[in-house]
């Protein structure tokens, strides 16, 4: 087909106000919807698929007119990493909608809380199926308003203020990217990100201011220490499915365009230099600090969400780490890809699916309890046997357990790590750190476990704790099979992203 | 081709309506559809001048490319080619369309505004519709005189609006706004005085080329200095920003609407023409740093008060001040890619502000004023709230709204002009932007109303607020649309003679 792409804008974009007006009459109606319209682009984007993995470039593309003036096409486009994300964000979208059927039971004006969630996939989905830098930028912006509406509308306790947080912190390290692409288009005259690389390679001296302001802005998104301080705040404060959107697929989208962007684009021109080894080495040290600052607030924190929005912190230092591993050098004119960058992307999907069950269970024992405190929490195994089992799976994978699926990806980037080694020693103390990273996040993981499932009941409930309702069920179970699948089986994407080939 | 006739045609229509506007509603306010037959009106009204604009329009891309500038006199005589001309040339066309368009949406709003609570007054009406006339004039004159007299008419002329109200603070605001006005025509006057000294003519291109030409610039620096501070006074640069803040909100919303929407576009046109077309091209004098200065106080300057505004009307004519600055930094760049960044900021900034003046007008007919007013708007007046929720999303540059592309252009034109500094500036003052419209998005949908009570927003003023809505959406989404009108002006540039 080859209008997929361009339909998966279209599909949503339509879809707003069928999904509003359903939502007058029935919310559950309006879920369903969204859930349908991702179902509908995920067929879409498998269609690509074969395209991706078969012909001799390994990308599919689609371009249309736009803006002609600022030699800017609507130019859309997938290659392995950007169709494997873009998978992986629908799956979340879907397990979102389905999950706020219950999760969201209730609250008023959930007609626009639909909607919003409609605009968020366009947005979501967009950043990783684009190739133009400027429609890239719109979908990144598009990513925020809609968030910054659904935690302050539906979020707790003083959700505006999280929501304003969020949206003032990552917007300031928009408008850095936006400055960046700016350069980009004025040193090149193109806005096309694969242009750009080759016609970057002769400015060297401007390609690094730029490629310090786009990894800068990219960072605070991804939430890296120590411009994480809204990240806390929105994923606890948001309604469950949001944080699960958040955590999976917001900040992943942050890693995403620093790989895609910063290393791949921008990169190349200082490839090999001083310059280019000390930014490598900065972003190493950067994910060790965010690792450890992640992992031991986590192990502290008292706070069900907090948590695991910690967590994330954590392991975006992971992948931070990871993509501090790109080849510093291009063997004949390509960069091949290597196993830490194939760790990493891998991870930035595997992470998505288990943390979005993190926080999708979470919300569940949320919902159900009505407590957010662990130390009044115990002894749910036996009340919400489901929501446990998930919580099991999800908590293990993030700590890093086989066969779940995190390990094969933390593994693969550990396996790079040690290639890399091979080359510049600088990488030993970070790699060694890391390694313990892993281990501290394998003690909070199991605190949560034991503090929320086992033991006895802290307080003997006035009401009767019941397991979750069905359409949370199945929203979990869809992530619970995809995280064991993942874990024993990545190979499909492990071969999608391997297509890839940089410069 | 294209004659005098087809030049004059829209400002005479639309002096003429102006004039016929009073004894068409002796009439009308007899009849029983006094509504319907205003409406009638005033679509008649714009769809000739409409038409008439048109005209010009399709006569003047008819041309062989590419488009001239197209010097149109009155005779043939050398006498008449010193004053009395007009002038043609794409950015011109680009103006009128703009002017002509979000000139027929604040009319029918403020018929609206207007008419809901007192009686409406014509001369309200048939002074709009000769200010817009003169705007056109402005921007279709082809001599400093020519455009002095319109420009001036204009700007003075639009203290009418701002009194319209006759409170003991719109006439205190409205005579600081005029006396501004005469201090700045006297200066420009003087100024012209010299230049005309200088080079014997008035006529744009001549002059230009007589100052290019020039060896002793002395006294050209010193006309300079006259001429840059009028116009500097109407366009509101700080620190001549004073009377801005002011006026607007001693000012009916429509009249605000109005001036931000218009008369602040026009005196933006004028500084670019004068100032950086005329006098000054970079090989005359170069002041490109101190013109950076000023645009990096005025977008520091109208943010950090805008900040600190209680009254949400204020905030908006702060925010105006602020757009100046924005618009500096693609003037100072002196690039093409500035010029277009301006060109589409002056339609899109213009749209968005006279949006939220528009909104704010409908909030504070109800008695809403302050940011604390404003607590749990959001559910009291949707629709009104939603406007004004993407008129700040577009004042703050966010995608896909249309002031997102305005800003883009300016801010990447300055780093191509070598300004780095300013385009940073330029970016951490919009973040500033979006954090104090947050904390009114945050006052309208977080915090709880104080009453109850229901508001039933009025449909027929909802109409011209979102159809300026849905324009910053489309237009920011699909930018090309105005990119088309502004190219052949970006091409033009390099024929300047």
């Amino acid at each position: 087909m080859s209008y997929a792409l361009l339909l998966i804008f279209l599909l949503p974009t339509l879809g707003v106000p069928f999904v509003y007006l359903t939502g007058k009459k029935s919310p559950k109606a309006a879920a369903i919807l969204v859930a349908l319209i991702a179902i509908a682009n995920m067929a879409l984007l498998f269609t690509t698929v074969p395209t991706v993995l078969n012909s001799p470039n390994h990308e599919y593309i689609e371009s249309y007119y736009w803006i002609p003036i600022l030699e800017s096409e609507f130019t859309l486009f997938v290659d392995g990493i950007s169709v494997s994300m873009a998978i992986i964000t629908l799956v979340l979208i879907i397990a979102a909608a389905l999950f706020s059927i219950n999760y969201m039971e209730g609250k008023k004006n959930l007609a626009v809380y639909y909607s919003l969630l409609t605009l968020l996939s366009i947005g979501l989905v967009g950043v990783f199926i684009t190739s133009n830098l400027l429609l890239f930028y719109f979908c990144w912006e598009l990513m925020l308003v809609p968030a910054y509406f659904i935690i302050g509308g539906w979020g707790y306790r003083d959700p505006y203020r999280a929501a304003f947080k969020f949206f003032i912190f990552t917007h300031a390290g928009a408008v850095f990217v936006l400055l960046g692409i700016g350069a980009i288009y004025m040193v090149t005259g193109v806005t096309d990100m694969f242009q750009a690389q080759a016609a970057l390679m002769a400015f060297p001296d401007i390609a690094k201011w730029i490629l310090l302001a786009l990894t800068a802005g990219f960072a605070v998104k991804m939430a890296v220490v120590p411009v994480h301080m809204w990240l806390p705040d929105a994923h606890s404060e948001a309604p469950s499915p949001m944080s699960a959107l958040l955590s999976g697929v917001i900040i992943s989208a942050g890693a995403y365009a620093i790989l895609r962007l910063s290393l791949a684009t921008v990169f190349p021109a200082v490839m090999g230099t001083v310059f280019g080894s000390d930014f490598m080495h900065g972003l190493a040290i950067f994910g060790v600090i965010s690792a450890f600052f992640g992992s031991l607030i986590a192990l502290v924190e008292t706070d069900i969400k907090r948590i695991i929005a910690y967590s994330s912190i954590a392991h975006m230092g992971y992948v931070l780490f990871g993509l501090s591993l790109f080849p510093s050098a291009a063997v004949a004119g390509t960069v091949v890809i290597t196993a830490a960058i194939t760790g990493t992307v891998l991870h930035l999907l595997t992470h998505a699916v288990s943390k979005g069950l993190f926080f999708l269970s979470a919300g569940a024992i949320m919902h159900q309890t009505e407590a957010r405190d662990i130390r009044e929490m115990g002894g749910l195994a036996g009340k919400m046997p489901f929501t446990a089992t998930a919580s099991t799976t999800a908590a293990l994978s993030i700590a890093g357990t086989p066969p779940f699926a995190c390990f094969i990806s933390e593994f693969l980037i550990f396996v790079g790590a040690f290639e890399v080694i091979n080359t510049d020693g600088f990488f030993l103390l970070p790699t060694a750190f890391m390694l313990v990273a892993t281990v501290i996040s394998l003690a909070y993981s199991l605190r949560y476990l034991s503090h929320v499932f086992l033991g006895q009941a802290k307080s003997e409930g006035e009401k009767k704790i019941l397991d979750v309702p069905n359409y949370m069920k199945l929203a979990m179970a869809i992530l619970v099979i995809l995280v064991i699948v993942l874990g024993i089986w990545p190979t499909f994407f492990i071969h999608l992203i391997n297509t890839v080939q940089f410069i | 081709m294209v004659e005098i006739w087809d030049v004059a045609l829209p400002i005479v229509s639309l002096v003429a309506f102006a004039f016929l506007t009073i004894p068409v509603f002796r009439v009308i306010r007899k009849s029983a559809h006094k509504t319907a037959l205003t409406l009638a009106w005033f679509s008649t009204v714009f769809i000739v001048s409409g038409a008439a604009v048109a005209n010009l329009t399709v006569k003047y891309y008819s041309l062989p490319s590419p488009q001239p500038f197209l010097n149109i006199t009155l005779t043939d005589t050398p006498a008449a080619a010193l004053s009395s001309a007009f002038m043609i040339d794409a950015i011109s066309i680009y103006m009128a369309i703009m002017f002509i368009a979000v000139s027929a949406v604040v009319l029918f709003y403020s018929i609206f505004y207007l008419g809901s609570k007192e009686r409406p007054s014509e001369r309200y009406y048939a002074i709009m519709l000769m200010l817009t006339a003169a705007l056109m004039g402005t921007v279709f004159s082809g001599d400093l005189l020519t455009l002095f007299i319109f420009w001036e008419a204009a700007a003075a002329g639009s203290a009418f609006l701002m009194i319209y109200k006759k409170t003991p603070v719109s006439l205190n605001s409205t005579l600081k706004y005029l006396i501004m006005i005469i201090i700045a025509s006297a200066f420009i006057v003087f100024g012209l005085s010299i230049v005309y000294g200088l080079t014997g003519s008035l006529n744009f291109w001549t002059v230009r080329q007589t100052l290019m030409a020039l060896s002793d610039k002395r006294l050209l620096l010193v006309a300079f200095i006259f001429i840059a501070t009028g116009y500097a006074i109407e366009a509101a640069i700080v620190p001549f920003h004073f009377w801005l803040p002011d006026a607007y909100t001693a000012a009916p919303a429509s009249s605000a609407a109005f001036l931000s929407a218009l008369i602040d576009q026009g005196s933006y046109y004028v500084l670019i023409r004068v100032l950086i077309f005329i006098l000054t091209p970079p090989s005359v004098l170069n002041w490109t740093f101190m013109l950076a200065v000023m645009a990096a106080l005025t977008m520091i300057v109208g943010n950090l008060f805008a900040l600190i505004q209680d009254d949400v009307k204020r905030l908006i004519a702060n925010i105006c001040v602020a757009d100046v600055g924005y618009n500096l930094v693609g003037i100072t760049s002196l690039t093409s890619l500035g010029l277009m960044g301006n060109l589409y900021f002056f339609l899109i900034g213009g749209i968005t502000t006279a949006l939220s003046f528009m909104a704010i007008g409908i909030i504070n007919h109800y008695g809403f004023k302050t940011l604390e007013d404003f607590s749990g708007l959001g559910k009291k007046m949707p629709f009104v709230s939603l406007a004004l929720v993407i008129a700040g999303l577009s004042f703050a540059g966010i995608p896909p709204f249309g002031g997102f592309m305005a800003k883009y252009l300016v801010f990447t034109a300055a780093i191509q002009a070598n300004l780095s500094w300013l385009a940073v500036i330029g970016v951490l003052t919009s973040v500033l932007q979006t954090a104090y419209l947050f904390r009114l998005v945050n006052y309208m949908y977080a915090k709880k109303p104080k009453d109850e009570t229901t508001i039933k927003e009025p449909k027929k003023l909802l109409i011209p607020i979102l159809i300026l809505a849905a324009a910053i959406v489309i237009l920011g989404l699909y930018p090309q649309i105005v990119f088309n009108l502004i190219e052949p002006a970006i091409q033009q540039i390099q024929f300047i003679p």
